[in-house]
């Protein structure tokens, strides 16, 4: 079983991904914000992270940075949550080694498609 | 399924709204706080992206325009005021009460909306972007496009540091696997040696062609989550338009050039040498193997697309036959002067004319052969004219004929074609007055009453066959042999063969009919017919059965005027055979010379075939050469052997017409000039081959 | 009395054959070429000695001493092959002559071309259309339209016949 770290401040977005993605036969795990993310995955690996940009304390770029350095996600898919009008966050993400992003407002659908684009099946 | 976080999300933005206001209160006070801008900015974010994904759209697009006029203020554009807090102190008392009524979607809300947005834009000035609307607008626009297929070529060359993005490119190959036809060639020659190589850097690229209803921007945005880093090329190679423009299939060297591959000139250096196009670019390290292979695949489907749109859209234009003869002319002219060019590079020794000589030899065969081709016309576009022929003078002669056409497809220049028309009419002629009984004879004798002609066309190695088959009563020997000898045509001593006797009605004044009626039997017709076909470098052969049927079979050759020649020596003379009807070519040794005692017969695959020593029956009196060589040649009656001193090699042959002193030489078809400026004969491997026959009988 | 003698005078192509002196109406001369090489056509007669390439075109050649029954060309410095243009059959035919040297073009007048002698060649004088006379030296002038009759191609047809089985 696949496991997804799904990082976001906003509780609605984190617990709806997580319907989702455990409907979509993934185990998830969460983090609310980089921080706390980084925090969680201490020691552990993980198939997928989805993180949102805007947060407290360690934002979304930031956090995709520290993986990036960590052996353990150099390679590992991580998507970012973000709005159509922020072209400038999707390219700052790119640079920084995200994989992809999901574009809010998302949908059952929408997640899969991009999810399967950057881990298969 | 979405109803049960809406309650999650309602008291997310309670608790995010209750922040916001404190937030806006710190921000007023210290407006320059990039951590206050960006925390106001959060909140309304997060409010926009849950509030469209659980339906409260009055919400979303409210807060969507409130999140870009805030993010106007953390980028700079829009100052921090009194005025700006105020309108997003009303802004977050509007959301508060959109999300506690039962819909966010009334009028009441939507105009107040309006006014609070109106508002903040008299405030920033602009016209705040509505993205999300235009959006929408796009990809309604794509879907209408009408879903036709195409074929893409997506060259797709990720950034070595492509997996360090998390990326695996596999996945999109799959991605794009789903969309259609899909054929996928691997470049993996930059994948380095063990000792070096990273597993970290991707060293793979891959051209994909996918045939596929979906748009070019749905094939594009597989590949969304890629940046500049990576090269990605997606061009359309198939549509109506390009298919229809093109009347050649695609050449892999033009492919290539498409493709950024290779320049031009690389190319033209490459055509010099004869060897395939693609192993000598790999050979010369100018593209790798795969890039062939993809570019062959590309071969493979753009001649496919074209055989798909084979019916139906032949663009063609009218051209002066005229026009096309004098292009033929001109073609045969540079073909001749082309080989001399060569003989000329060859002895001037330099590389640079010999390849420009090579280029120039290379263009003039692509232009002969355009040049032929365009001056090829199936001959079925006159097997109609027959049928109203048939038509009409079986109805004058009270007979009922049918006429069944076969090969209609098979290709003739047009000039032999035109000069058949005529032979063509005489001999069908000739089988519906003389060849096909009345009904009533006919069904006495318990045949079907109505008779039947077929014109049967088909090719038959360098040559065109056209047979016409009449199921009728058969030539009548008797009746032929007496008109002959009353005529004077042979001796009343004569011993003919069958084949002999039926060549006899091909005699200047020779008619069998007892009658002379108004459709043939007037004497001229036979020996006018064999005259138009030797004008044609043709044969005619007849065969016959009584009360059975007559067929006359026409060999023409494709065209009068260039063919692939295989060059030949005997002493210091030269010959061509036409390529087309050799099969092979060996050495007669000094053993096989003996090996059947003093018959002419040696072994080939596995048979016995005989030989004419060509110097004998051009009665060349020099001795033997210590080597002899065969040229195997397919002639019409069977496989033969035809010795000649030495084999030169292949050699485009314009035929030259030898003028009216030679017109009647029948084992020579014509003259060709070489690249040295001599002439060399043209044969005619069936006449020579009958010829020997003949006087080996005499012997 | 100006144009009279323009009409009656034409120019002549001389050249020799075996040492005799010939002449033929320039109208009948295409071009010289010299004699470089030969495509003998195989089963053909003698005097038919064979083609050429002229400038893209082939051309058959004739040997004249051959014809004439005065042996055969052998190949040397000045052996000149004469272009022609040919009637035959209401066709213009362009043919070769092969002779020894080509020398010069003179002028003739009408009368100052004999009426064949009946002495001084071996050659058949149906194809002689006179004798001519210039600086002392006899020229035999060639009715150059008779020097091959259709007669003897198609004889050449006829054997070729013989020979076809068809």
């Amino acid at each position: 079983m696949k496991t997804i770290l799904i990082v976001d401040d906003s509780r609605t977005v984190r617990e709806s991904l997580k319907f989702f993605l455990t409907e979509g036969g993934y185990q998830v795990i969460e983090g609310c914000d980089g921080q706390d993310a980084l925090k969680v995955i201490e020691g552990k690996t993980c198939d997928l992270v989805i993180t949102d940009v805007n947060m407290p304390n360690m934002d979304g770029l930031t956090l995709i940075g520290e993986l990036r350095q960590k052996k353990e996600f150099k390679f590992t898919p991580i998507l970012v949550l973000t709005t159509e009008s922020q072209q400038n966050i999707m390219d700052k993400g790119k640079e920084l080694g995200a994989t992809g992003w999901i574009v809010k407002p998302f949908d059952n659908d929408k997640v899969m498609a991009v999810i399967k684009k950057v881990i298969g099946e | 399924m979405m109803n049960q976080f809406k309650e999650t999300f309602k008291e997310e933005a309670y608790e995010l709204l209750g922040n916001l206001e404190d937030l806006l209160m710190e921000l007023e006070d210290n407006p320059d706080n990039p951590d206050s801008i960006s925390a106001v900015f959060r909140a309304i974010h997060t409010i926009k992206g849950s509030a469209s994904m659980f339906d409260f759209e009055g919400i979303a697009s409210f807060t969507h325009v409130v999140e870009s006029v805030l993010d106007g203020v953390r980028e700079g554009s829009v100052k921090v005021s009194k005025e700006l807090i105020d309108l997003t102190l009303i802004s977050r008392d509007h959301i508060l009460a959109m999300l506690n009524a039962e819909s966010d979607s009334t009028p009441e809300f939507e105009a107040e909306s309006a006014d609070i947005i109106s508002r903040m834009k008299i405030l920033t000035g602009e016209e705040a972007e509505d993205s999300a609307s235009s959006g929408t607008k796009a990809s309604e626009t794509e879907k209408e496009e009408e879903a036709v297929e195409k074929t893409f070529r997506i060259q797709f060359k990720p950034d070595e540091n492509l997996f360090l993005s998390g990326t695996n490119p596999l996945l999109l190959l799959n991605e794009l696997e789903e969309m259609g036809e899909y054929a996928c060639i691997c470049h993996n020659e930059s994948i380095p040696d063990f000792e070096v190589f990273n597993p970290e850097v991707c060293y793979v690229s891959w051209d994909i062609y996918l045939t596929t209803k979906k748009t070019i921007n749905e094939v594009k945005d597989v590949f969304i989550f890629l940046d500049s880093r990576s090269e990605i090329d997606v061009s359309v190679i198939s549509d109506w338009q390009n298919v229809l423009s093109s009347d050649e299939s695609r050449k892999l060297g033009e492919i290539l050039i498409d493709k950024g591959l290779i320049q031009a000139s690389q190319l033209e250096d490459i055509l010099n040498s004869r060897k395939k196009i693609g192993e000598l670019l790999v050979e010369q390290g100018i593209v790798q193997e795969s890039d062939v292979k993809s570019a062959l695949e590309e071969q493979k489907i753009s001649n496919s697309i074209k055989q798909n749109l084979n019916t139906g859209s032949a663009a063609t234009i009218r051209v002066q036959s005229a026009k096309l003869d004098s292009l033929v002319d001109t073609v045969g002219e540079l073909v001749t002067a082309q080989a001399r060019l060569n003989q000329l590079a060859l002895q001037a020794k330099s590389s640079s004319l010999m390849s420009l000589a090579e280029q120039i030899e290379r263009l003039t065969a692509d232009l002969r052969d355009n040049t032929m081709s365009l001056r090829m016309v199936p001959i079925g576009t006159t097997f109609s004219r027959f049928k109203r022929l048939v038509r009409d003078l079986s109805s004058s002669l009270d007979k009922n004929i049918q006429l069944i056409t076969k090969g209609g497809d098979t290709e003739l220049d047009k000039n032999v074609i035109e000069k058949l028309n005529d032979p063509l009419v005489h001999v069908i002629r000739n089988s519906i007055d003389h060849g096909i009984e009345s009904s009533e004879s006919r069904r006495e004798k318990g045949k079907d009453e109505m008779g039947t002609i077929t014109l049967d066309a088909h090719y038959t190695g360098a040559n065109v066959q056209l047979q016409i088959r009449d199921d009728g009563q058969g030539l009548n020997k008797e009746a032929i042999l007496k008109k002959a000898v009353e005529r004077e045509i042979v001796s009343p001593d004569a011993q003919l063969s069958d084949e002999e006797i039926y060549n006899l009605i091909f005699m200047p004044g020779f008619s069998t009919a007892q009658s002379v009626t108004s459709v043939s039997g007037r004497g001229v017709g036979m020996d006018v017919v064999r005259k138009q076909i030797d004008a044609l470098n043709g044969s005619i052969h007849i065969k016959s059965e009584e009360g059975v049927g007559t067929e006359f079979s026409f060999h023409l050759p494709f065209t009068l005027a260039i063919i692939e020649g295989l060059l030949v020596r005997i002493n210091d003379e030269k010959y061509v055979f036409p390529l087309s009807m050799v099969q092979a070519c060996m050495e007669l040794t000094r053993e096989e010379r003996t090996s059947h005692g003093k018959k002419r017969l040696v072994e080939y695959r596995e048979s016995v075939i005989p030989y004419i020593r060509l110097r004998e029956i051009f009665t060349e009196e020099s001795d033997l050469p210590d080597r002899e060589h065969l040229v195997i040649i397919q002639t019409e009656t069977s496989i033969t052997g035809f010795v000649v001193d030495e084999v030169i090699g292949d050699h485009q042959t314009v035929i030259k017409n030898m003028g009216k002193l030679y017109k009647d030489i029948h084992y020579i078809t014509g003259a060709t000039i070489l690249g040295d400026g001599s002439v060399a004969l043209i044969l005619d491997v069936n006449r020579i081959s009958a010829l020997a026959k003949v006087e080996e009988a005499g012997e | 009395m100006e144009e009279q003698t323009a009409q009656e005078i034409s120019q002549y192509l001389t050249f020799t054959i075996n040492d005799e002196s010939y002449a033929l109406n320039v109208s009948n001369v295409k071009e010289v070429q010299e004699f470089t090489s030969l495509t003998k056509v195989p089963r053909m007669p003698d005097f038919m000695r064979g083609i050429i390439n002229l400038r893209g075109s082939v051309v058959p050649v004739i040997d004249l001493k051959i014809k004439f029954g005065m042996g055969s060309t052998e190949k040397d410095i000045d052996t000149s092959i004469i272009v022609t243009e040919v009637k035959m059959d209401d066709e213009t035919v362009t043919m070769g002559l092969l002779t020894d040297s080509v020398k010069e073009v003179i002028e003739l007048s009408e009368t100052e071309i004999e009426p064949t002698p009946y002495i001084g060649t071996k050659i058949d004088t149906a194809f002689i259309k006179g004798m001519g006379k210039k600086d002392d030296n006899f020229l035999i002038v060639l009715d150059i339209d008779k020097v091959l009759t259709v007669n003897e191609i198609s004889m050449v047809s006829a054997q070729e016949k013989a020979e076809s089985p068809e």
